[in-house]
């Protein structure tokens, strides 16, 4: 028990390795949800699974689509800025 | 239920608001709203374990990183305890795991300081609705 302890908090005393790379953006997505499932929270006047799940699901769809519009546009306007 | 005065109003408030900061959830429970309070307690803890397993608790820096620990803070009290330990620099982080790691702390402090003002706001609402003014 002492040990299983020991290696849990261990994990929270040394940093993960994570590359500069595209797929480290993904990381994003896991946020996103907490970012909507508690905006959500403090919305909803009463919480039922479905209702809320939608309700959720909306809300990260909307956010994660937003953000690939604006990095869409951001490549673009690099593009025709650099080319 | 007889309505408090505008004195004790104002303690309930402040009560609200401390017991959220200090658990997140709390809040949203001493108004009866459990199912609320167990999805942000669950939401914004783990959120803040995911941050911390990502980039170790040196990614809470009272020190270096003055702007992020004020977010990070917001989560519970607790994360100052951890601020006094990563404060001699034991415990160094660099890279994208410092990055993510913040961002992910402090984006929870700051979703728990929506859920400390949500459940001041409720209680607010709950005595005009009691009182009617």
């Amino acid at each position: 028990m002492a040990t299983m302890t020991a290696l849990l908090l261990a994990n929270f005393t040394t940093p993960e390795t994570i590359g500069v790379n595209p797929q480290s953006m993904l990381w994003l997505l896991p946020l996103v949800a907490s970012i909507a499932v508690v905006y959500k929270a403090t919305k909803v006047p009463k919480i039922t699974a479905v209702n809320f799940l939608k309700e959720t699901a909306i809300l990260f769809g909307s956010i994660v689509i937003f953000m690939i519009i604006t990095a869409l546009v951001l490549c673009a306007s690099a593009w025709f800025i650099t080319e | 239920m007889a309505p408090r005065s505008r004195e004790g109003h104002i303690l309930f408030l402040l009560t609200v608001g401390l017991l959220a900061w200090l658990v997140p959830g709390a809040g949203h429970l001493i108004l009866g709203k459990k199912t609320h309070a167990a999805v942000i307690f669950a939401t914004i803890l783990m959120t803040l374990c995911i941050g911390l397993y990502i980039g170790s608790i040196g990614v809470i820096n009272p020190v270096g990183a003055k702007p992020w620990y004020v977010a990070q803070v917001m989560n519970t009290p607790a994360v100052a305890a951890l601020g006094q330990m990563t404060r001699g620099g034991g415990y160094p982080v660099y890279g994208r795991p410092n990055e993510i790691g913040q961002i992910y702390t402090s984006i929870a402090g700051l979703l728990n300081l929506l859920c400390i003002v949500n459940a001041v706001y409720l209680a607010h609402l709950r005595r005009i609705e009691n009182v009617g003014d």
